[in-house]
């Protein structure tokens, strides 16, 4: 079996820099978790939905250089920055190493929303080595249609590929929050001092919908052990580990393609080409807006909401029980780039 | 559960010994069955079609092998994390995939009551399906089989090595064994056919049909109770107390030899009035007969803030649990202690005498007290174990195999 992996000089000197680095990010920039009640700020959380036609289309969808520019005007919207290189040096530092964690069970995030984000941090000085994108295994990466490289460009692998420090990559300490106690990605712990949830909005069989909260079910070693009770409260809780919640800087939902039925899995006849991205530093008000959207479709299609299907949406409370952000939808400020964001048709 | 003692030279040699072994038989033999790499790197996971499942509308699947019957959709895994459903098509991940593999004495399981001072080849993959906070073997039983290295010894080539080195008996154990409900099935089965007996060592948190199934091959069962409130159930192991119960029921009437473990930590469930609670409801449902093992904690996982349990409570625990009624209670992870022996109820002579793994059986003869000649429940010879049957029972509705 595998045990922890032992702490080398080596690994003890890699992990006291990487603390080092977040701590000392963390101390000058600003706050992610707006409008918690912890967190003074704005009154309203801030979420850009920004749609445009090129997000719609089929196969591969736009190129990566085409999303950097749309991230670039929602960052600009989300910000108010008249520069996106100003809005996203609110986040990161060209210093950083950032850890990208895509979303590839099931219905994944499009590589090019991805890479389109490695696209725009690089216009503030990250070079493309500093970035991994990244989730639970190899395997589901390329399936997704990730180029797995572990050097030389932007980086591409997953928790599976750091195996040989211990532990099948994963920490060697668990980590607890609320209910979950956890192994964590040594992507997270080793390798990174920021971190971009880059999520897909779908629907989920048992805990509605599936966004940037949950999305970190593949950072931890045991999310089986998390899905009863709609996978409430172990989403937020999850998303709470000391290790996510110290670095995480922005969420960005992936709806150019949005499945508002029968997901995890990609089921086609359920997906319809919204067209849109998701961005927030809050990752409770993000996955409230992209329940909000689902939940139009649904209507617009005659079917119920999900409370009415057996799988009410629990853990957007729960989220914001743990002061990780705004789950009301009257305290979230919706900034609506393109087509209106409710229009589901 | 177990181990806690350290690997020692021997054991380790042994095991290596054992693996090595299984490996030149799989080799030698050319079987293998479909593996594909869910990882970057060396682990391999073996795929196998699962046992005790329904097909649900689009793909989906209902888990029926515990009482948890998770739904899982396509992509996803059970709670246990072992067994995943791809394509509409249930399937385990840990068929044979072993990464636990030792020879321990009988004593270790801890069985008192079977086949004292014999030997059982141990083995484990990784997966439970509860989630204890204190979890002695949680470095495997909380892992996902692509997160640990493993082995892969089929049935075949475990049968095999525990004749080569003679050992009687196979025990599944170490992490949670239900989870890898159709290896142990079928290593069982098959040993069963070629003299070799064997035992589960289990939280007890499965469904009764697939039990009572189980228990066709098997030749005795070990229970980790782990505490007599459904509150230490739900706030400790993620779990309910129901079920477990349901499975001790079950086992009675099947009348497969079991015994029960009882991990004591301190201020969670070592009051007396829960033992004597739970020392009752044996003695109703089991009889007075059910070897009973109050085992001691250390702290591990996710419960480091309370301290091993005193030896004191562990012997109060027993006096309790004899005064309610059961004759056989024991006290383990403790060396030294009258509570490891086995005492014959009539004359109260011992009858099995233990240090540690050392055993001496000189007051059991022919099954009974050598003093006095009163019979002592249990399994005794190799041939008793492999004698056993359970009470047969109609096909089990609604489910897959």
């Amino acid at each position: 079996m595998s045990g922890p992996g032992r702490l080398t000089r080596r690994r003890f000197l890699r992990r006291a820099a990487a603390s080092a680095a977040v701590a000392g990010a963390a101390a000058t920039l600003p706050r992610v978790w707006c409008g918690a009640a912890e967190t003074p700020g704005p009154a309203k959380s801030r979420v850009v939905v920004i749609r445009h036609d090129a997000l719609a289309a089929e196969g591969q969808g736009p190129t990566p250089g085409r999303v950097r520019e749309i991230l670039d005007e929602a960052a600009r919207a989300l910000t108010g920055d008249a520069k996106a290189a100003d809005a996203w040096a609110r986040w990161l530092k060209p210093q950083d190493r950032l850890a990208v964690k895509v979303n590839c069970l099931g219905l994944p995030t499009r590589p090019a929303v991805a890479l389109g984000l490695v696209e725009a941090v690089g216009g503030i000085g990250l070079a493309p080595e500093q970035t991994i994108l990244w989730d639970r295994t190899n395997r589901d990466l390329k399936a997704a249609g990730y180029t797995l490289r572990a050097r030389g460009g932007v980086r591409c692998f997953g928790t599976d590929a750091l195996e040989a420090r211990g532990n099948g990559g994963y920490s060697a300490d668990v980590y607890t929050s609320g209910a979950t106690g956890s192994l964590v990605s040594r992507i997270i712990t080793d390798e990174a001092t920021a971190l971009v949830s880059a999520a897909v909005l779908k629907d989920h069989n048992l805990a509605g919908i599936t966004g940037v909260m949950k999305n970190f079910f593949g950072a931890i070693h045991n999310p089986n052990k998390y899905h009863e009770n709609g996978c409430d409260p172990f989403i937020a809780d999850a998303c709470a580990q000391k290790p996510i919640r110290d670095r995480l800087r922005l969420v960005i939902c992936d709806a150019t393609w949005p499945q508002y039925e029968r997901g995890p899995p990609a089921r086609r006849q359920w997906q319809w080409p919204y067209g849109g991205l998701i961005l927030s530093t809050d990752p409770v008000a993000a996955d409230r807006v992209g329940c909000e959207i689902l939940l139009r479709k649904r209507a617009a299609v005659g079917m119920k909401p999900f409370d009415a299907v057996g799988r009410p949406v629990r853990h957007l409370a729960s989220g914001e029980a743990r002061g990780l952000g705004v789950a009301k939808l009257e305290r979230i400020e919706v900034v609506s780039i393109g087509r209106p964001w409710l229009d589901v048709a | 559960m177990m181990p806690n003692g350290r690997t020692t030279r021997r054991q380790f040699l042994t095991a290596l010994g054992a693996g090595t072994c299984a490996l030149c038989a799989a080799r030698a033999l050319g079987r293998d069955i479909s593996g594909e790499s869910t990882s970057g790197a060396r682990t391999q996971v073996a795929v196998h079609d699962a046992m005790w499942f329904e097909r649900l509308p689009d793909k989906a699947v209902r888990c029926l092998l515990c009482p948890r019957e998770c739904v899982v959709a396509e992509v996803e895994r059970g709670y246990c994390g072992v067994r995943e459903n791809q394509g509409g098509d249930y399937k385990t991940l840990v068929y044979g995939n072993l990464c636990s593999t030792n020879i321990d004495p009988i004593e270790k399981k801890p069985l008192y009551h079977y086949l004292p001072t014999t030997t059982a080849l141990s083995v484990a993959t990784a997966g439970c399906n509860m989630e204890c906070k204190f979890c002695q073997n949680w470095r495997i039983s909380q892992y996902r089989p692509e997160q640990v290295e493993s082995l892969l010894i089929l049935p075949e080539n475990l049968v095999r090595i525990a004749t080569v080195r003679r050992t009687p008996t196979l025990a599944f154990t170490y992490s949670e064994p239900v989870v890898f409900y159709e290896y142990m099935h079928d290593a069982a089965a098959l040993g069963r056919r070629q003299g070799v007996g064997s035992v589960m060592i289990s939280n007890g948190y499965i469904r009764e049909p697939a039990l009572r199934q189980l228990c066709r091959v098997l030749t005795a069962v070990k229970i980790d109770l782990k505490a007599f409130t459904e509150k230490f159930y739900a706030d400790q192991c993620a779990a309910h107390l129901e079920p477990v119960l349901k499975t001790l029921e079950v086992l009675a009437d099947t009348g497969i030899h079991t015994e029960v473990v009882v991990l004591l930590i301190p201020t969670l469930n070592d009051s007396a009035d829960e033992i004597r609670q739970m020392a009752k409801w044996l003695v109703d449902h089991m009889g007075r007969d059910v070897p009973l093992h109050f085992s001691r904690f250390h702290p591990t996982y996710r419960v480091q803030n309370l301290p091993p349990t005193p030896v004191a409570t562990l012997d109060r625990a027993r006096k309790v649990a004899m005064d309610a009624g059961l004759r056989y209670v024991y006290v383990g992870n403790v060396p030294f202690t009258e509570g490891g022996n086995t005492y014959c109820p009539s004359c109260g002579k011992t009858v099995i005498k233990r240090v540690g793994y050392n055993v001496d059986p000189a007051g059991l003869k022919d099954g009974g007290c050598a003093s006095c000649g009163h019979k002592i429940p249990g399994v005794w010879t190799q041939q008793q174990a492999l004698a056993f049957k359970p009470k047969e029972m109609a096909a089990p509705k609604g489910s897959v195999m």
